[in-house]
């Protein structure tokens, strides 16, 4: 043999740091390109990209209340729980310009979910359907409950039964549209689900959130009557 | 005669350890290989809580937060794997090593300036209610790994290794 062989020993080491180092690279590169928003995507209706893409619900109205979310974070679904009715009331009297961000980064089934809720937007039943996945969430991320027909079926149980509709979570018309509210609340610095934020500033997390009075308070004083 | 026998334990201590080295050297890499394989392969798929982690040290820019969101679990990955394999083990243990101060210094800030997160070091992260921080137990196990990046930095040719 011509090569002796401890130089095929280094040519096999410089080999495999080559072939991890190559590897790696193709996935840095791969999650940046599967994450990117999508300008071709489309949008729901209700959504404006001024808003960070968010679905906008009494768009003329102040102030505007900025939720940030996940349909698979149990604190969301708490604060759903505790806060949602109220928030509901604000929507439905036009007290407020309330802008809902669907962020998906706990996992596919947040996708799915932020998708559902998209749809049911363009029927004019966003904040049904935004109840009806936090009452239905799973124990656990991606659990595989949320696939197949459960969200046609689960817009069924609140009345929408169009076949837009069914269209729409079939085949998922708003999966790319995620993306571009992820990176645009990834660009807004959210760091955690919910975030709430009126006029653009954020309400105290550690007391104004998980308590319905105080919830109620820090909105008032941001100017919702 | 006290002494000399204590010295007579702790040089004996010292021979087994240098004649062991090879395999001290083994565990250290798959010790901080496998931390670092772990950590990684937790985060490459949800690239999004990843950058939200980076992001909620607030030290960063956001933008620049993002970016490091979205390679540091590859990075992760790849030290992980070349400190298993054996190959190029004294570079790996410099970064991971630099990598485990990075972390250490990111925690401390986070929790000197009162900041509520998760460290985001295996899969969660982002803010947390308060109470819900272990800073002081990420920040111990990210001192053991130092000391364990240092080890391999200074013996880095152990057994099953790629390197020769």
């Amino acid at each position: 043999m011509a090569v002796s062989n401890s130089s095929s020993d280094k040519g096999t080491r410089n080999l495999v740091i080559g072939m991890v180092v190559f590897i790696v690279l193709i996935g840095v590169i791969f999650s940046f390109i599967s994450n990117r928003s999508s300008t071709t995507a489309m949008v729901p209706a209700s959504v404006s990209a001024e808003d960070g893409y968010g679905i906008v619900i009494n768009p003329t109205a102040t102030p505007t209340v900025d939720i940030y979310l996940d349909y698979q974070c149990v604190v969301c679904k708490n604060f759903e729980i505790i806060n949602g009715g109220y928030i509901n009331e604000i929507a439905a009297q036009n007290k407020a310009k309330v802008v809902f961000h669907t962020m998906s980064f706990l996992g596919a089934e947040s996708v799915i979910a932020a998708n559902a809720a998209a749809c049911a937007a363009d029927e004019g039943k966003f904040l049904e359907m935004n109840l009806a996945l936090f009452q239905n969430q799973p124990t656990s991320h991606d659990s595989g409950m949320w696939a197949g027909d459960f969200m046609k079926r689960l817009g069924n149980s609140i009345g929408l039964n169009s076949a837009t509709f069914e269209k729409c979570v079939a085949e998922g018309d708003y999966i790319d549209w995620t993306r571009n509210v992820a990176q645009a609340s990834a660009a807004a610095d959210v760091n955690s689900t919910p975030t709430v934020k009126i006029n653009g500033k954020e309400i105290d997390r550690n007391t104004e959130y998980m308590d319905p009075v105080k919830f109620r308070a820090a909105l008032a004083a941001g100017g919702v009557k | 005669m006290q002494n000399q026998s204590s010295k007579s334990i702790g040089s004996r201590v010292l021979n087994l350890l240098a004649s062991n080295q090879p395999w001290l050297t083994l565990i250290g890499r798959l010790i901080l290989g496998g931390v670092l394989l772990t950590a990684g392969a937790l985060k490459v798929g949800k690239p999004q809580l990843s950058a939200m982690s980076v992001r909620a040290y607030e030290l960063l820019p956001t933008d620049i937060a993002n970016f490091f969101g979205y390679v540091l679990p590859w990075f992760e990955v790849a030290l992980g794997l070349l400190l298993i394999i054996g190959a190029g083990v004294k570079v790996c243990a410099v970064l991971g090593g630099a990598t485990m101060l990075i972390f250490i210094f990111g925690i401390s800030q986070a929790w000197a300036r009162g900041l509520n997160i998760d460290c985001g070091c295996f899969s969660a992260g982002g803010v947390v209610e308060p109470g819900e921080t272990n800073y002081l137990s990420s920040i111990i196990r990210n001192i053991g790994l130092t000391v364990v990046a240092i080890y391999l930095y200074r013996f880095p040719k152990g057994r099953f290794g790629l390197d020769k």
